[in-house]
């Protein structure tokens, strides 16, 4: 979380944090791969593999595929992927539970992502302390979060130390006992750590966003629970919930990196072979269709001397048919270093370091947003050009010339997302979770280049809205106020410093 | 877009993760190196799990290099290596790449400035004439120069100022060093970054940009000898000239403890601390290391345990160490709880820093310290970027590559009495400097 001085050509790099140089300063900062857990913003590639996978392509086919996998069902349940790879002598373990922080009681948001932070906070044979002695001993990590769909959970080790790390993953997920004492701890953590990422606006832009746009309801609601909801988190609540989802039944288990797999699959029978659990219930969420009218709302941070702003609506969702058309055009408008966005904001104007624009697909149809950030003074001139270049998009569409150079750009940058196990792990685990095959990766170019400009002008019809916009700034209210009125006639504010993001009308 | 608020203690991380531990059990990685004749080196390591190449070029120049008046003139430059040459024109060069499947991103540090590239094979010979173009006929727009000046100073307020971390850290290194030029920031002072001239600029690339002071690293999908004979075609006829003169001033001895305190808009207060260690290529450098992991790895190490887990006076603690040329820092840096005093933290730091001095780390320690790196390296080298960075930041920094093989014989010859050793001669009052930043809020009352 400490990467604050780097510099950058653009936003988002693609080193997966390798040398984290301190005070190193970069072009930009275009989010290649990172760790699944991690908030990549900036240039808005956030979707990171999601959006790679849907969007991806090569120049002249490349023609990856997604290596070979198996799938087993254990008699009790649990969903198990295995994929082999033996480029380095590494294991990586993905582990999906089917519930996230869409099924937190209302008012108690963050339930999700604590009993996840909890797993390894003490089991029935191992203190919290004696966890990571272990984990750490022999190189390796575990961690796990709730993300809005489900939780995910995952570890990654030595491949001679395969025994003793499939031992402590199976000991976190099957056997933590929440202590009250680590529950506190955790809690009271994760509220200061509320506070501690207001201190920056990029790093809670789009929990207000998404908090706005959503109303507060469903994707809308913060997974990681704000100063509020955290307080209303119970060592009950957390054990209850855990007893209810956390089952072999509602789990799968992906596997990849440097085994046999048939040795594997008895290590895991035996590891995992003996956990038991009742049906977990199905997952039911409402979903939010896209937002009638403009609507804008403005978080005040007093000391800010650039304005943060999101603009958009709900987007698609992760079956959406149109997903391979969408990220096609959106990587001309804005997903690339020489998007029509970051064009117009960056190179033409030097407004901002940088613009984009990203869908962020969900089961239900997920948030899209195009964002940038400016200083104070330039607000307004950057947020109407912004605008313009959407007015422009739909008006003169995407050209044969563009639509090609994109088509090349997602073909060529989509085989470092499926490099390693620890990627490909995570890969299977979310298709098998959303049910898709591997024909998202191995049809991917074909769809790629199914797109005609006829098909991205429907697009940018029926996925890019022109007057529907919900709009999110975080800046200084008392310089920005008046010249963010124009935008939308409905206007919110709120205090950066005020408990919780955006928790919807009462 | 979501994450959860547990913050996670940084990684270590730096050049020591990327150094393997157990020589014999660890995977090597062929390289094929060629000096060409204008003094470029070129190493190559071939790779085809994946059709793609990561292309790395390391120029020994960073804000070591600056004067006042005129920091943050590395960084804006590799803005403007972005910006137009001879041959590729203002634009054109993320155009072709991206319309050929590539793409591209530099950084900048007090040290070097790295260019990379990510493209598929079939790319490769474009690559090497658009990397050959900039470097031999970068051309100096003054409109380009206008707007990349505010893209730059958008990028200081985003990574510098609107940061409580950047404003600290910043404070942090123009306090601790008051001789060395590594005393700036590497985006430069923001009066800087609004009056750097086009001289400036030219000088800059005249200085830096030579190609024997260049270091280039391809790994993935590609022959040597295929990627020799394109260096040959369209880097060897680039004329070499002067390197940048060396950087002459020494830090003198810090001989008492700094102290600086930063009074801003807060949610929560912040504590970084700040000792000065050798250069990488230091034989001290392997005991440091493992002092940092043994200090600062995993939620086992000891100033987790103490100040996260028992006491609970802080959000996380970390460690941070650049990869330099001259003697640098080591920093601690800590995100106190909410209504706890910095300076709790402050003396739990050096009470656990007290304590290694006093006695020996145990054997369990050390050996956990080395099978992390051993981890590490792995994570670093499984991907051709993660390769490409590490070759070349072993090259660049410790005068050889190879010396990424010695690694391992360095780490394990590490003992318990070199890590008490290096506590005891780095990790002392006099030679620190303290920074905290104290949340000062409108009708929260102010100091």
């Amino acid at each position: 979380m400490r990467d604050s001085l780097e510099v950058l050509k653009h936003g988002v790099n693609q080193i997966p944090h390798p040398a984290k140089d301190v005070d190193r300063e970069m072009r930009s900062g275009q989010a290649g791969i990172r760790d699944e857990n991690r908030f990549a913003l900036m240039l808005g590639v956030a979707l990171l593999l999601g959006v790679a996978l849907m969007s991806g392509g090569v120049a002249q086919a490349q023609g990856v595929k997604l290596p070979p996998h198996e799938k087993v069902v254990l008699p009790n349940g649990l969903t198990v992927l295995l994929l082999e790879k033996h480029s380095v002598p590494m294991v990586n373990v993905s582990g999906i539970v089917k519930a996230g922080a869409v099924v937190d009681p209302a008012g108690m948001e963050g339930l999700a992502s604590t009993t996840a932070g909890l797993l390894r906070k003490g089991t029935k044979t191992r203190t919290a302390q004696q966890f990571s002695e272990e984990i750490d001993f022999i190189g390796g990590n575990f961690g796990a979060d709730a993300g809005s769909d489900y939780t995910s959970f995952g570890a990654e080790f030595l491949s001679k130390d395969t025994a003793k790390g499939l031992d402590l993953v199976a000991d976190a997920v099957m056997h933590p006992t929440f202590s009250q004492g680590e529950v506190d701890k955790l809690l009271a953590q994760s509220v200061d750590g509320v506070k501690a990422a207001k201190d920056s606006a990029r790093d809670v832009i789009f929990e207000y966003y998404e908090g706005y746009l959503y109303d507060g309801k469903g994707y809308g609601r913060p997974t990681g629970g704000d100063e509020s909801s955290l307080k209303k988190v119970q060592r009950a609540a957390i054990v209850k919930f855990y007893e209810m989802y956390y089952t072999p039944g509602n789990t799968i288990l992906a596997i990849a990196g440097d085994f046999k797999t048939e040795e594997m699959k008895k290590k895991i029978e035996e590891v995992f072979g003996g956990w038991t659990g009742k049906a977990a219930p199905a997952v039911k969420m409402e979903a939010l269709g896209s937002r009638k009218g403009k609507r804008l709302l403005l978080v005040d941070k007093g000391d800010a001397t650039q304005t943060y702003f999101a603009v958009g609506n709900v987007g698609i969702s992760v079956m959406d048919p149109d997903r391979t058309a969408v990220q096609v055009v959106n990587t001309v408008f804005g997903s690339r270093f020489t998007s029509m966005l970051n064009e117009a904001l960056r190179v033409e104007s030097g407004l901002t370091y940088g613009a984009s624009s990203f869908f962020s697909p969900e089961k239900e149809p997920g948030p899209f947003a195009m964002f940038s950030f400016t200083r104070n003074e330039t607000t307004e001139k950057a947020i109407d050009l912004m605008l313009e270049v959407l007015k422009k998009l739909h008006t003169e569409g995407v050209s044969a010339e563009e639509l090609a150079s994109a088509k090349s750009y997602m073909k060529g940058q989509f085989p470092p997302s499926i490099e390693t196990s620890g990627q490909l792990a995570g890969v299977i685990a979310r298709f098998e979770f959303y049910g898709q095959t591997d024909d998202e990766v191995n049809e991917r170019e074909k769809r790629i280049d199914a797109v005609t400009p006829e098909i991205a002008k429907l697009m940018i019809a029926k996925h890019f809205p022109l007057d529907d916009l919900t709009f999110v700034l975080v800046g200084k209210a008392a310089e920005i106020g008046p010249v963010v009125k124009k935008y939308a006639e409905k206007q919110d504010a709120k205090e950066i410093a005020a408990p919780g993001f955006w928790e919807g009308r009462k | 877009m979501k994450k959860s608020w547990k913050r996670i203690a940084p990684l270590a991380g730096l050049l020591a993760a990327l150094v393997w531990v157990c020589g014999a059990s660890a995977q090597e990685y062929p390289v094929a190196t060629k000096t060409l004749k204008n003094g470029m080196k070129i190493l190559v390591q071939p790779d085809s799990s994946i059709p793609n190449v990561a292309l790395y070029t390391f120029y020994k120049i960073g804000s070591r290099n600056e004067r006042p008046g005129t920091t943050g003139l590395s960084h804006f430059f590799e803005h403007m290596m972005f910006n137009g040459a001879k041959k590729y024109g203002p634009g054109d060069l993320d155009k072709v790449m991206e319309a050929n499947g590539g793409s591209n991103n530099a950084y900048t540090t007090r040290n070097v400035t790295v260019y990379q590239d990510w493209f598929p094979r079939s790319a490769l010979e474009l690559i090497f004439d658009i990397e050959a173009d900039r470097i031999e006929n970068l051309s100096f727009d003054p409109k380009k120069i206008e707007s990349e000046r505010g893209v730059v100073a958008s990028e200081r307020r985003t990574s510098v100022d609107g940061e409580n971390e950047g404003v600290l850290g910043e404070q942090l290194w123009a306090t601790a060093f008051m001789a060395h030029t590594y005393q700036w920031p590497v985006v430069g002072w923001m009066s800087d970054i609004e009056h750097w001239t086009m001289a400036d600029l030219k000088h800059h690339f005249e200085m830096g940009y030579s190609p024997s002071n260049a270091t280039m690293v391809v790994v993935g999908d590609v022959k040597p000898e295929e990627v020799f004979a394109l260096a040959e075609k369209y880097l060897e006829p680039i004329p070499a000239h002067a390197p940048p003169p060396p950087v002459t001033t020494v830090e003198p001895e810090q001989i008492g403890e700094r102290r600086l305190v930063v009074h801003k808009p807060a949610e929560l207060p912040l504590l970084m601390i700040a000792y000065h260690v050798p250069q990488t290529d230091n034989p001290d450098f392997y005991a440091l290391n493992v002092l940092r992991s043994i200090l600062f790895q995993g939620e086992s190490s000891r100033m987790y345990q103490r100040l996260v887990d028992k006491d609970q006076i802080a959000l996380d603690v970390g460690s941070e160490s650049d990869s330099a040329f001259d003697p640098t820092l080591l920093i601690i840096d800590a995100q106190p709880k909410e209504g706890v005093e910095p300076e709790k933290c402050e003396k739990a730091i050096y009470e656990e820093i007290q304590r290694v001095k006093n006695s020996q780390v145990t054997d369990q320690e050390l050996e956990k310290a080395k099978n992390f790196r051993l981890a590490e390296f792995y994570r670093q080298v499984r991907t051709i970027n993660g390769r490409a960075n590490t070759i070349g930041t072993y090259e660049v920094f410790f005068g050889n590559y190879q010396k990424l093989f010695d690694a391992a014989k360095n780490y394990s010859a590490v003992t318990k009495d070199d890590v008490q050793r290096v506590a005891q001669k780095y990790l002392g009052a006099n030679n620190r400097t303290v920074a905290t930043l104290l949340p000062e809020n409108e009708g929260k009352g102010k100091p």
